[in-house]
Protein backbone atom coordinates (compact mmCIF):
# COMPACT_ATOMS: atom_id res chain seq x y z
CA UNK A 1 0.00 0.00 0.00
CA UNK A 2 0.99 3.58 -0.58
CA UNK A 3 2.14 5.35 2.60
CA UNK A 4 0.60 8.69 3.54
CA UNK A 5 3.76 10.58 2.61
CA UNK A 6 4.01 8.85 -0.75
CA UNK A 7 0.40 9.66 -1.43
CA UNK A 8 1.04 13.33 -0.65
CA UNK A 9 4.01 13.43 -3.04
CA UNK A 10 2.07 11.74 -5.78
CA UNK A 11 -0.85 14.13 -5.32
CA UNK A 12 1.45 17.15 -5.39
CA UNK A 13 3.13 15.87 -8.53
CA UNK A 14 -0.22 15.22 -10.16
CA UNK A 15 -1.41 18.71 -9.22
CA UNK A 16 1.76 20.25 -10.64
CA UNK A 17 1.42 18.21 -13.79
CA UNK A 18 -2.21 19.12 -14.04
CA UNK A 19 -1.41 22.81 -13.53
CA UNK A 20 1.23 22.61 -16.26
CA UNK A 21 -1.17 20.99 -18.68
CA UNK A 22 -3.94 23.42 -17.83
CA UNK A 23 -1.77 26.49 -18.28
CA UNK A 24 -0.38 25.23 -21.62
CA UNK A 25 -3.79 24.40 -22.96
CA UNK A 26 -5.28 27.62 -21.60
CA UNK A 27 -2.77 29.48 -23.77
CA UNK A 28 -3.61 27.38 -26.77
CA UNK A 29 -7.30 27.69 -26.02
CA UNK A 30 -7.20 31.46 -25.84
CA UNK A 31 -5.21 31.67 -29.08
CA UNK A 32 -7.70 29.44 -30.86
CA UNK A 33 -10.64 31.34 -29.42
CA UNK A 34 -9.05 34.65 -30.38
CA UNK A 35 -8.52 33.66 -34.01
CA UNK A 36 -12.03 32.28 -34.23
CA UNK A 37 -13.40 35.55 -32.80
CA UNK A 38 -11.33 37.45 -35.38
CA UNK A 39 -12.89 35.31 -38.10
CA UNK A 40 -16.37 35.91 -36.72
CA UNK A 41 -15.65 39.67 -36.91
CA UNK A 42 -14.72 39.09 -40.55
CA UNK A 43 -18.06 37.40 -41.01
CA UNK A 44 -19.70 40.46 -39.45
CA UNK A 45 -17.94 42.72 -41.99
CA UNK A 46 -19.40 40.54 -44.72
CA UNK A 47 -22.86 40.79 -43.22
CA UNK A 48 -22.69 44.58 -43.64
CA UNK A 49 -20.82 44.61 -46.96
CA UNK A 50 -22.66 41.97 -48.98
CA UNK A 51 -26.14 43.56 -49.02
CA UNK A 52 -24.46 46.74 -50.31
CA UNK A 53 -22.59 44.81 -52.99
CA UNK A 54 -25.81 43.09 -54.03
CA UNK A 55 -27.61 46.43 -54.17
CA UNK A 56 -30.08 45.40 -51.48
CA UNK A 57 -28.96 48.21 -49.19
CA UNK A 58 -27.52 51.68 -49.88
CA UNK A 59 -23.81 52.34 -49.45
CA UNK A 60 -23.31 53.06 -45.73
CA UNK A 61 -19.81 54.25 -44.95
CA UNK A 62 -20.47 54.58 -41.22
CA UNK A 63 -21.73 51.00 -40.83
CA UNK A 64 -18.77 49.69 -42.84
CA UNK A 65 -16.30 51.72 -40.79
CA UNK A 66 -17.80 50.36 -37.57
CA UNK A 67 -17.59 46.75 -38.78
CA UNK A 68 -14.00 47.19 -39.96
CA UNK A 69 -13.03 48.85 -36.65
CA UNK A 70 -14.35 45.83 -34.73
CA UNK A 71 -12.57 43.49 -37.11
CA UNK A 72 -9.30 45.37 -36.64
CA UNK A 73 -9.63 45.14 -32.89
CA UNK A 74 -10.60 41.46 -32.92
CA UNK A 75 -7.73 40.52 -35.23
CA UNK A 76 -4.99 42.64 -33.63
CA UNK A 77 -2.95 39.71 -32.24
CA UNK A 78 -3.33 37.48 -35.35
CA UNK A 79 0.37 36.72 -35.85
CA UNK A 80 0.73 35.39 -32.28
CA UNK A 81 -2.14 32.89 -32.38
CA UNK A 82 -0.53 30.08 -34.36
CA UNK A 83 1.78 28.41 -31.82
CA UNK A 84 2.55 24.73 -32.32
CA UNK A 85 0.26 23.88 -29.40
CA UNK A 86 -2.72 25.25 -31.37
CA UNK A 87 -2.48 22.65 -34.14
CA UNK A 88 -5.45 20.41 -34.88
CA UNK A 89 -5.71 17.37 -32.63
CA UNK A 90 -5.07 19.30 -29.39
CA UNK A 91 -7.43 19.77 -26.47
CA UNK A 92 -9.31 22.70 -28.02
CA UNK A 93 -11.10 22.12 -31.28
CA UNK A 94 -9.76 24.11 -34.18
CA UNK A 95 -10.75 24.04 -37.83
CA UNK A 96 -7.34 25.21 -38.98
CA UNK A 97 -5.57 22.61 -41.13
CA UNK A 98 -2.13 21.13 -40.56
CA UNK A 99 -1.07 23.06 -43.71
CA UNK A 100 -0.99 26.31 -41.67
CA UNK A 101 2.15 24.89 -40.07
CA UNK A 102 3.56 22.88 -42.98
CA UNK A 103 3.13 25.67 -45.57
CA UNK A 104 3.95 28.74 -43.51
CA UNK A 105 4.88 30.85 -46.55
CA UNK A 106 1.57 30.01 -48.26
CA UNK A 107 -0.39 30.87 -45.14
CA UNK A 108 1.40 34.19 -44.76
CA UNK A 109 0.80 35.03 -48.43
CA UNK A 110 -2.92 34.26 -47.99
CA UNK A 111 -2.97 36.56 -44.96
CA UNK A 112 -1.15 39.30 -46.87
CA UNK A 113 -3.62 39.08 -49.79
CA UNK A 114 -6.42 39.48 -47.29
CA UNK A 115 -4.72 42.45 -45.56
CA UNK A 116 -4.25 44.25 -48.86
CA UNK A 117 -7.83 43.65 -50.00
CA UNK A 118 -9.33 44.61 -46.63
CA UNK A 119 -7.37 47.87 -46.56
CA UNK A 120 -8.61 48.77 -50.02
CA UNK A 121 -12.25 47.99 -49.18
CA UNK A 122 -12.08 49.86 -45.86
CA UNK A 123 -10.59 52.88 -47.60
CA UNK A 124 -13.26 53.05 -50.32
CA UNK A 125 -15.03 56.39 -49.98
CA UNK A 126 -17.93 55.82 -52.35
CA UNK A 127 -20.10 53.02 -53.65
CA UNK A 128 -18.30 52.60 -56.99
CA UNK A 129 -14.83 52.20 -55.51
CA UNK A 130 -16.26 49.97 -52.76
CA UNK A 131 -17.87 47.65 -55.29
CA UNK A 132 -14.71 47.58 -57.37
CA UNK A 133 -12.53 46.68 -54.39
CA UNK A 134 -14.84 44.09 -52.83
CA UNK A 135 -14.29 40.98 -55.03
CA UNK A 136 -10.60 40.81 -54.04
CA UNK A 137 -11.63 40.68 -50.38
CA UNK A 138 -14.07 37.81 -50.93
CA UNK A 139 -11.46 36.01 -53.01
CA UNK A 140 -8.96 36.34 -50.18
CA UNK A 141 -11.30 34.63 -47.70
CA UNK A 142 -11.89 31.84 -50.22
CA UNK A 143 -8.22 31.54 -51.09
CA UNK A 144 -7.20 30.96 -47.48
CA UNK A 145 -10.16 28.78 -46.45
CA UNK A 146 -9.65 26.46 -49.42
CA UNK A 147 -6.16 25.54 -48.35
CA UNK A 148 -6.01 26.19 -44.63
CA UNK A 149 -9.44 25.54 -43.09
CA UNK A 150 -11.29 22.29 -42.56
CA UNK A 151 -15.05 22.35 -43.07
CA UNK A 152 -16.98 22.56 -39.81
CA UNK A 153 -20.14 20.84 -41.09
CA UNK B 1 -13.18 -34.70 -34.97
CA UNK B 2 -13.19 -33.96 -38.65
CA UNK B 3 -13.23 -37.08 -40.76
CA UNK B 4 -11.25 -37.24 -43.95
CA UNK B 5 -14.48 -36.97 -45.83
CA UNK B 6 -15.55 -33.85 -43.92
CA UNK B 7 -12.23 -32.25 -44.70
CA UNK B 8 -12.64 -32.98 -48.39
CA UNK B 9 -16.13 -31.46 -48.33
CA UNK B 10 -14.88 -28.40 -46.47
CA UNK B 11 -11.99 -27.96 -48.89
CA UNK B 12 -14.39 -28.24 -51.80
CA UNK B 13 -16.76 -25.70 -50.25
CA UNK B 14 -13.90 -23.29 -49.57
CA UNK B 15 -12.70 -23.62 -53.13
CA UNK B 16 -16.23 -23.08 -54.40
CA UNK B 17 -16.55 -20.01 -52.15
CA UNK B 18 -13.32 -18.58 -53.51
CA UNK B 19 -14.40 -19.23 -57.07
CA UNK B 20 -17.75 -17.57 -56.33
CA UNK B 21 -16.00 -14.54 -54.82
CA UNK B 22 -13.70 -14.38 -57.80
CA UNK B 23 -16.63 -14.53 -60.22
CA UNK B 24 -18.62 -12.00 -58.20
CA UNK B 25 -15.68 -9.60 -58.36
CA UNK B 26 -15.41 -9.79 -62.15
CA UNK B 27 -15.90 -6.30 -63.62
CA UNK B 28 -19.34 -6.01 -65.21
CA UNK B 29 -19.66 -3.42 -67.92
CA UNK B 30 -22.21 -2.42 -70.53
CA UNK B 31 -22.24 -3.91 -74.02
CA UNK B 32 -22.57 -2.22 -77.42
CA UNK B 33 -26.29 -3.05 -77.38
CA UNK B 34 -26.69 -0.74 -74.35
CA UNK B 35 -25.47 2.32 -76.27
CA UNK B 36 -28.13 4.47 -77.95
CA UNK B 37 -27.88 5.86 -81.48
CA UNK B 38 -26.76 9.39 -80.73
CA UNK B 39 -25.58 12.46 -82.61
CA UNK B 40 -23.16 14.05 -80.11
CA UNK B 41 -23.79 17.63 -78.96
CA UNK B 42 -20.47 19.23 -78.06
CA UNK B 43 -22.02 22.30 -76.40
CA UNK B 44 -24.08 20.10 -74.09
CA UNK B 45 -20.96 18.04 -73.41
CA UNK B 46 -19.08 21.13 -72.26
CA UNK B 47 -21.85 22.04 -69.80
CA UNK B 48 -21.93 18.53 -68.35
CA UNK B 49 -18.14 18.39 -68.20
CA UNK B 50 -18.26 21.41 -65.88
CA UNK B 51 -21.26 20.11 -63.93
CA UNK B 52 -19.39 16.83 -63.40
CA UNK B 53 -16.20 18.60 -62.35
CA UNK B 54 -13.97 16.35 -64.45
CA UNK B 55 -11.19 18.94 -64.54
CA UNK B 56 -11.02 19.24 -60.73
CA UNK B 57 -9.53 15.77 -60.46
CA UNK B 58 -7.97 15.48 -63.92
CA UNK B 59 -6.10 18.79 -63.92
CA UNK B 60 -2.49 18.84 -65.16
CA UNK B 61 0.25 17.74 -62.79
CA UNK B 62 2.82 20.31 -61.70
CA UNK B 63 5.44 18.76 -64.02
CA UNK B 64 3.38 19.78 -67.10
CA UNK B 65 4.68 23.33 -67.00
CA UNK B 66 3.96 24.42 -70.58
CA UNK B 67 0.48 22.95 -70.64
CA UNK B 68 -2.62 25.17 -70.43
CA UNK B 69 -3.67 24.62 -66.79
CA UNK B 70 -7.35 24.61 -67.84
CA UNK B 71 -6.94 21.38 -69.79
CA UNK B 72 -7.75 18.00 -68.18
CA UNK B 73 -4.27 16.74 -69.01
CA UNK B 74 -4.10 14.63 -65.86
CA UNK B 75 -1.39 13.81 -63.38
CA UNK B 76 -2.24 16.10 -60.47
CA UNK B 77 -2.12 14.07 -57.25
CA UNK B 78 -5.48 13.23 -55.64
CA UNK B 79 -4.97 12.15 -52.02
CA UNK B 80 -7.59 9.76 -50.65
CA UNK B 81 -7.73 7.51 -47.58
CA UNK B 82 -6.88 4.54 -49.86
CA UNK B 83 -3.78 6.18 -51.32
CA UNK B 84 -2.70 8.77 -53.86
CA UNK B 85 -4.14 8.70 -57.39
CA UNK B 86 -2.93 10.61 -60.45
CA UNK B 87 -6.20 10.78 -62.43
CA UNK B 88 -5.18 10.32 -66.07
CA UNK B 89 -5.09 12.47 -69.18
CA UNK B 90 -8.56 13.12 -70.69
CA UNK B 91 -7.30 15.00 -73.75
CA UNK B 92 -7.49 13.22 -77.15
CA UNK B 93 -3.80 12.28 -77.30
CA UNK B 94 -3.78 8.80 -78.91
CA UNK B 95 -0.82 7.47 -76.92
CA UNK B 96 -1.46 8.88 -73.42
CA UNK B 97 -5.03 10.23 -73.53
CA UNK B 98 -8.45 9.12 -74.73
CA UNK B 99 -7.64 9.40 -78.45
CA UNK B 100 -8.18 5.71 -79.23
CA UNK B 101 -11.02 5.06 -76.75
CA UNK B 102 -14.31 3.79 -78.17
CA UNK B 103 -17.63 5.17 -76.94
CA UNK B 104 -18.18 1.92 -75.08
CA UNK B 105 -14.77 2.16 -73.36
CA UNK B 106 -15.63 5.66 -72.19
CA UNK B 107 -19.16 4.91 -70.98
CA UNK B 108 -17.95 1.82 -69.14
CA UNK B 109 -15.25 3.80 -67.33
CA UNK B 110 -17.46 6.78 -66.45
CA UNK B 111 -20.69 4.93 -65.61
CA UNK B 112 -19.60 1.45 -64.49
CA UNK B 113 -16.06 1.96 -63.23
CA UNK B 114 -14.58 -0.57 -65.64
CA UNK B 115 -11.39 0.23 -67.58
CA UNK B 116 -10.96 -0.70 -71.26
CA UNK B 117 -8.63 -3.51 -70.12
CA UNK B 118 -11.46 -4.84 -67.95
CA UNK B 119 -10.22 -3.83 -64.48
CA UNK B 120 -12.39 -2.34 -61.76
CA UNK B 121 -11.71 1.34 -61.16
CA UNK B 122 -11.53 2.68 -57.61
CA UNK B 123 -14.60 4.75 -56.65
CA UNK B 124 -12.40 7.76 -55.77
CA UNK B 125 -13.53 8.33 -59.37
CA UNK B 126 -17.23 9.13 -58.73
CA UNK B 127 -18.69 6.77 -61.37
CA UNK B 128 -21.08 5.75 -58.59
CA UNK B 129 -22.91 9.06 -59.26
CA UNK B 130 -22.20 9.29 -62.97
CA UNK B 131 -23.92 5.88 -63.27
CA UNK B 132 -27.25 7.73 -62.93
CA UNK B 133 -26.53 10.04 -65.89
CA UNK B 134 -28.15 9.81 -69.30
CA UNK B 135 -25.78 7.85 -71.56
CA UNK B 136 -26.30 10.53 -74.24
CA UNK B 137 -24.88 13.15 -71.87
CA UNK B 138 -21.82 11.00 -71.20
CA UNK B 139 -21.27 10.57 -74.95
CA UNK B 140 -21.55 14.37 -75.30
CA UNK B 141 -18.79 14.80 -72.69
CA UNK B 142 -16.63 12.45 -74.75
CA UNK B 143 -17.36 14.51 -77.88
CA UNK B 144 -16.43 17.70 -76.04
CA UNK B 145 -13.17 16.19 -74.75
CA UNK B 146 -12.33 15.21 -78.35
CA UNK B 147 -12.34 18.92 -79.33
CA UNK B 148 -9.56 19.79 -76.85
CA UNK B 149 -5.90 19.98 -77.86
CA UNK B 150 -4.08 16.66 -77.44
CA UNK B 151 -1.51 16.77 -74.66
CA UNK B 152 1.25 14.23 -74.16
CA UNK B 153 0.86 13.27 -70.51
CA UNK B 154 1.60 9.64 -69.68
CA UNK B 155 -0.41 7.98 -66.92
CA UNK B 156 1.19 7.50 -63.53
CA UNK B 157 0.18 4.49 -61.41
CA UNK B 158 -1.77 5.10 -58.26
CA UNK B 159 0.07 4.64 -54.97
CA UNK B 160 -2.37 2.18 -53.43
CA UNK B 161 -1.76 -1.01 -51.45
CA UNK B 162 -2.20 -4.37 -53.27
CA UNK B 163 -3.70 -2.77 -56.41
CA UNK B 164 -4.75 -6.04 -58.09
CA UNK B 165 -6.50 -7.36 -54.98
CA UNK B 166 -8.02 -3.96 -54.18
CA UNK B 167 -9.51 -3.75 -57.67
CA UNK B 168 -11.05 -7.23 -57.29
CA UNK B 169 -12.34 -6.12 -53.89
CA UNK B 170 -14.00 -3.15 -55.56
CA UNK B 171 -15.71 -5.64 -57.84
CA UNK B 172 -17.33 -7.23 -54.78
CA UNK B 173 -18.11 -3.86 -53.26
CA UNK B 174 -19.92 -2.79 -56.42
CA UNK B 175 -22.70 -5.31 -55.66
CA UNK B 176 -23.75 -3.07 -52.77
CA UNK B 177 -21.99 0.21 -53.49
CA UNK B 178 -22.81 0.79 -57.17
CA UNK B 179 -26.43 1.64 -57.92
CA UNK B 180 -26.85 1.91 -61.69
CA UNK B 181 -30.51 3.02 -61.65
CA UNK B 182 -30.85 5.82 -64.21
CA UNK B 183 -32.03 9.15 -62.81
CA UNK B 184 -35.81 9.55 -63.17
CA UNK B 185 -37.73 12.83 -63.36
CA UNK B 186 -40.49 13.52 -60.84
CA UNK B 187 -43.55 14.36 -62.95
CA UNK B 188 -45.23 16.47 -60.23
CA UNK B 189 -42.25 18.85 -60.08
CA UNK B 190 -41.32 21.64 -62.49
CA UNK B 191 -38.90 21.17 -65.39
CA UNK B 192 -36.43 23.41 -63.58
CA UNK B 193 -36.63 21.40 -60.32
CA UNK B 194 -36.05 18.22 -62.32
CA UNK B 195 -33.06 19.75 -64.08
CA UNK B 196 -31.64 20.65 -60.66
CA UNK B 197 -32.33 17.16 -59.34
CA UNK B 198 -30.54 15.64 -62.34
CA UNK B 199 -27.51 17.91 -62.04
CA UNK B 200 -27.19 17.30 -58.29
CA UNK B 201 -27.78 13.53 -58.29
CA UNK B 202 -26.06 12.65 -61.58
CA UNK B 203 -23.14 14.65 -62.95
CA UNK B 204 -22.75 16.97 -59.92
CA UNK B 205 -21.99 13.95 -57.66
CA UNK B 206 -22.91 16.12 -54.67
CA UNK B 207 -23.87 12.99 -52.72
CA UNK B 208 -20.29 11.69 -52.79
CA UNK B 209 -19.45 14.28 -50.13
CA UNK B 210 -22.82 15.43 -48.77
CA UNK B 211 -24.39 11.98 -48.13
CA UNK B 212 -22.98 9.96 -45.22
CA UNK B 213 -21.78 6.39 -45.81
CA UNK B 214 -22.86 3.18 -44.12
CA UNK B 215 -20.57 0.46 -42.72
CA UNK B 216 -20.01 -0.86 -46.24
CA UNK B 217 -18.79 2.58 -47.37
CA UNK B 218 -21.83 2.77 -49.64
CA UNK B 219 -23.91 5.97 -49.69
CA UNK B 220 -26.59 5.83 -46.98
CA UNK B 221 -29.51 6.89 -49.18
CA UNK B 222 -31.84 7.06 -46.17
CA UNK B 223 -29.84 10.17 -45.24
CA UNK B 224 -29.42 11.59 -48.73
CA UNK B 225 -27.48 14.89 -48.72
CA UNK B 226 -27.81 15.14 -44.92
CA UNK B 227 -24.08 15.79 -44.41
CA UNK B 228 -21.49 13.83 -42.43
CA UNK B 229 -17.77 13.21 -42.03
CA UNK B 230 -15.73 14.34 -45.02
CA UNK B 231 -14.92 11.30 -47.19
CA UNK B 232 -11.30 12.43 -47.43
CA UNK B 233 -11.05 12.81 -43.67
CA UNK B 234 -10.95 16.60 -43.45
CA UNK B 235 -13.63 17.82 -41.05
CA UNK B 236 -17.37 17.61 -41.62
CA UNK B 237 -19.48 18.22 -44.72
CA UNK B 238 -22.64 20.27 -44.02
CA UNK B 239 -26.16 19.06 -44.73
CA UNK B 240 -27.94 20.33 -47.84
CA UNK B 241 -31.32 19.69 -46.21
CA UNK B 242 -33.37 22.47 -44.68
CA UNK B 243 -31.01 25.19 -45.95
CA UNK B 244 -33.91 27.67 -45.93
CA UNK B 245 -35.57 26.39 -42.72
CA UNK B 246 -32.26 26.60 -40.84
CA UNK B 247 -31.83 30.19 -42.05
CA UNK B 248 -28.66 29.48 -44.02
CA UNK B 249 -30.25 31.10 -47.10
CA UNK B 250 -33.27 33.29 -47.79
CA UNK B 251 -34.66 31.37 -50.74
CA UNK B 252 -33.81 29.29 -53.82
CA UNK B 253 -32.34 32.35 -55.56
CA UNK B 254 -30.08 33.02 -52.61
CA UNK B 255 -28.74 29.43 -52.75
CA UNK B 256 -28.17 29.84 -56.50
CA UNK B 257 -26.31 33.09 -55.89
CA UNK B 258 -24.17 31.40 -53.22
CA UNK B 259 -23.30 28.62 -55.69
CA UNK B 260 -22.59 31.13 -58.44
CA UNK B 261 -20.35 33.48 -56.46
CA UNK B 262 -19.32 31.56 -53.34
CA UNK B 263 -17.18 33.30 -50.76
CA UNK B 264 -16.36 35.94 -53.37
CA UNK B 265 -19.73 37.36 -52.42
CA UNK B 266 -19.32 36.83 -48.70
CA UNK B 267 -21.16 33.49 -48.44
CA UNK B 268 -19.45 31.35 -45.82
CA UNK B 269 -19.00 27.55 -45.98
CA UNK B 270 -18.38 27.35 -49.71
CA UNK B 271 -14.63 26.91 -49.95
CA UNK B 272 -13.11 24.38 -47.57
CA UNK B 273 -12.90 20.61 -48.09
CA UNK B 274 -13.10 20.79 -51.90
CA UNK B 275 -16.31 22.86 -52.08
CA UNK B 276 -14.46 25.90 -53.49
CA UNK B 277 -13.56 23.93 -56.61
CA UNK B 278 -17.11 22.55 -56.90
CA UNK B 279 -18.46 26.08 -56.61
CA UNK B 280 -16.19 27.40 -59.37
CA UNK B 281 -17.33 24.54 -61.63
CA UNK B 282 -20.99 25.34 -60.94
CA UNK B 283 -20.28 29.00 -61.74
CA UNK B 284 -19.40 27.91 -65.30
CA UNK B 285 -22.93 26.54 -65.89
CA UNK B 286 -25.66 28.51 -67.67
CA UNK B 287 -27.56 30.76 -65.25
CA UNK B 288 -30.75 28.68 -65.66
CA UNK B 289 -28.92 25.53 -64.52
CA UNK B 290 -27.57 27.26 -61.41
CA UNK B 291 -31.08 28.49 -60.58
CA UNK B 292 -32.36 24.94 -61.13
CA UNK B 293 -29.87 23.57 -58.60
CA UNK B 294 -30.97 26.29 -56.15
CA UNK B 295 -34.62 25.39 -56.68
CA UNK B 296 -33.97 21.68 -56.10
CA UNK B 297 -31.83 22.22 -52.98
CA UNK B 298 -34.36 24.67 -51.51
CA UNK B 299 -37.00 21.90 -51.70
CA UNK B 300 -34.99 19.41 -49.59
CA UNK B 301 -36.46 19.45 -46.10
C1 LIG C 1 -5.02 33.71 -43.91
C2 LIG C 1 -6.09 32.79 -43.80
C3 LIG C 1 -7.53 33.26 -43.66
C4 LIG C 1 -8.13 34.35 -44.25
C5 LIG C 1 -7.53 35.39 -45.19
C6 LIG C 1 -9.52 34.33 -43.83
N1 LIG C 1 -9.74 33.25 -43.02
FE1 LIG C 1 -11.50 32.79 -42.11
N2 LIG C 1 -10.61 31.18 -41.21
C7 LIG C 1 -9.29 30.81 -41.35
C8 LIG C 1 -8.99 29.68 -40.51
C9 LIG C 1 -7.65 28.97 -40.39
C10 LIG C 1 -10.20 29.38 -39.82
C11 LIG C 1 -10.38 28.31 -38.74
C12 LIG C 1 -9.88 28.90 -37.41
C13 LIG C 1 -9.91 27.92 -36.25
O1 LIG C 1 -10.90 27.18 -36.08
O2 LIG C 1 -8.92 27.89 -35.51
C14 LIG C 1 -11.20 30.34 -40.29
C15 LIG C 1 -12.52 30.38 -39.86
C16 LIG C 1 -13.48 31.27 -40.32
C17 LIG C 1 -14.86 31.30 -39.89
C18 LIG C 1 -15.50 30.36 -38.88
C19 LIG C 1 -15.30 30.94 -37.50
C20 LIG C 1 -15.91 30.07 -36.41
O3 LIG C 1 -15.16 29.56 -35.56
O4 LIG C 1 -17.12 29.89 -36.44
C21 LIG C 1 -15.48 32.36 -40.54
C22 LIG C 1 -16.93 32.82 -40.41
C23 LIG C 1 -14.48 32.97 -41.38
N3 LIG C 1 -13.26 32.29 -41.25
C24 LIG C 1 -14.71 34.08 -42.18
C25 LIG C 1 -13.74 34.71 -42.95
C26 LIG C 1 -14.00 35.83 -43.84
C27 LIG C 1 -15.36 36.46 -44.06
C28 LIG C 1 -12.81 36.16 -44.40
C29 LIG C 1 -12.50 37.26 -45.40
C30 LIG C 1 -12.99 38.57 -45.12
C31 LIG C 1 -11.80 35.25 -43.87
N4 LIG C 1 -12.41 34.37 -43.01
C32 LIG C 1 -10.46 35.27 -44.23
C33 LIG C 1 -8.36 31.40 -42.17
C34 LIG C 1 -8.56 32.57 -42.90
C1 LIG D 1 -13.35 13.19 -57.55
C2 LIG D 1 -12.32 13.00 -58.54
C3 LIG D 1 -12.70 12.66 -59.98
C4 LIG D 1 -13.62 13.28 -60.78
C5 LIG D 1 -14.55 14.43 -60.42
C6 LIG D 1 -13.52 12.64 -62.06
N1 LIG D 1 -12.57 11.66 -62.04
FE1 LIG D 1 -12.00 10.49 -63.61
N2 LIG D 1 -10.78 9.46 -62.37
C7 LIG D 1 -10.54 9.75 -61.05
C8 LIG D 1 -9.62 8.77 -60.51
C9 LIG D 1 -9.10 8.74 -59.08
C10 LIG D 1 -9.31 7.88 -61.54
C11 LIG D 1 -8.41 6.65 -61.47
C12 LIG D 1 -9.23 5.49 -60.93
C13 LIG D 1 -8.43 4.22 -60.79
O1 LIG D 1 -7.22 4.23 -61.00
O2 LIG D 1 -9.05 3.19 -60.44
C14 LIG D 1 -10.06 8.35 -62.71
C15 LIG D 1 -10.02 7.72 -63.95
C16 LIG D 1 -10.71 8.18 -65.05
C17 LIG D 1 -10.61 7.57 -66.36
C18 LIG D 1 -9.66 6.47 -66.75
C19 LIG D 1 -10.15 5.14 -66.56
C20 LIG D 1 -9.09 4.14 -67.05
O3 LIG D 1 -9.48 3.01 -67.26
O4 LIG D 1 -7.93 4.50 -67.20
C21 LIG D 1 -11.44 8.28 -67.19
C22 LIG D 1 -11.69 8.03 -68.66
C23 LIG D 1 -12.04 9.31 -66.40
N3 LIG D 1 -11.58 9.22 -65.11
C24 LIG D 1 -12.92 10.23 -66.90
C25 LIG D 1 -13.56 11.19 -66.11
C26 LIG D 1 -14.58 12.07 -66.62
C27 LIG D 1 -15.07 12.12 -68.05
C28 LIG D 1 -14.98 12.82 -65.56
C29 LIG D 1 -16.11 13.85 -65.53
C30 LIG D 1 -17.36 13.37 -66.06
C31 LIG D 1 -14.19 12.42 -64.41
N4 LIG D 1 -13.33 11.43 -64.80
C32 LIG D 1 -14.30 12.98 -63.16
C33 LIG D 1 -11.07 10.78 -60.33
C34 LIG D 1 -12.06 11.64 -60.78
C1 LIG E 1 -15.54 17.24 -52.60
C2 LIG E 1 -16.66 17.16 -51.71
C3 LIG E 1 -17.91 17.95 -52.09
C4 LIG E 1 -18.68 17.84 -53.23
C5 LIG E 1 -18.47 16.92 -54.41
C6 LIG E 1 -19.74 18.79 -53.07
N1 LIG E 1 -19.64 19.45 -51.88
FE1 LIG E 1 -20.82 20.99 -51.23
N2 LIG E 1 -19.66 21.21 -49.61
C7 LIG E 1 -18.58 20.43 -49.29
C8 LIG E 1 -17.96 20.94 -48.08
C9 LIG E 1 -16.74 20.35 -47.39
C10 LIG E 1 -18.71 22.07 -47.69
C11 LIG E 1 -18.39 23.03 -46.53
C12 LIG E 1 -17.35 24.03 -47.01
C13 LIG E 1 -16.86 25.01 -45.98
O1 LIG E 1 -17.19 24.89 -44.80
O2 LIG E 1 -16.11 25.95 -46.37
C14 LIG E 1 -19.78 22.20 -48.67
C15 LIG E 1 -20.76 23.20 -48.62
C16 LIG E 1 -21.81 23.30 -49.49
C17 LIG E 1 -22.89 24.27 -49.40
C18 LIG E 1 -23.07 25.31 -48.30
C19 LIG E 1 -23.90 24.73 -47.18
C20 LIG E 1 -24.29 25.75 -46.14
O3 LIG E 1 -24.66 25.34 -45.03
O4 LIG E 1 -24.22 26.94 -46.44
C21 LIG E 1 -23.74 24.06 -50.46
C22 LIG E 1 -25.01 24.83 -50.78
C23 LIG E 1 -23.17 22.96 -51.22
N3 LIG E 1 -22.02 22.51 -50.61
C24 LIG E 1 -23.75 22.45 -52.37
C25 LIG E 1 -23.16 21.44 -53.14
C26 LIG E 1 -23.69 21.00 -54.41
C27 LIG E 1 -24.96 21.54 -55.07
C28 LIG E 1 -22.85 20.03 -54.86
C29 LIG E 1 -22.92 19.25 -56.15
C30 LIG E 1 -23.00 20.04 -57.36
C31 LIG E 1 -21.79 19.88 -53.87
N4 LIG E 1 -22.01 20.74 -52.85
C32 LIG E 1 -20.74 18.98 -54.02
C33 LIG E 1 -18.09 19.34 -50.00
C34 LIG E 1 -18.53 18.97 -51.25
Amino acid sequence: MLGFRALKTVTAAALLLGAGVVSASADATSSIQARQACMKANGAVMAVAVPIVKGEKPFDKAALDAAFAKEKEACAGWADWWGDDTKPGGATETWAKEEVWTDKAGFEAAGAAYGKAATAVAAAADEASFKAAFPALGASCQGCHEKFRRPKG
Amino acid sequence: MLSKRNITVLALLTALGLVALWLLSVPRGLTLADLPQHQPDVANGEILYHAAGCWSCHKPGTDLKDVDPNLPAGGFPLKTPVGTFYPPNLTPDPATGLGTWSDLDFVNAVQRGVSPAGANLIPAFPYTSYAHMRVEDVLDIKAYLATLPAIDSPARSAEIPFPALLRRGVGLWKWIGLDTTPWEPDPVQSASWNRGSYLVNGPGHCAECHTPRNVFMALDTSQALAGGPHPEGEGRVPSLRGLIERGRYKDAKDIASALQFGEMLGYDKLSSGGMGQVQRNIAKLPEADIQAIGEYLASLK
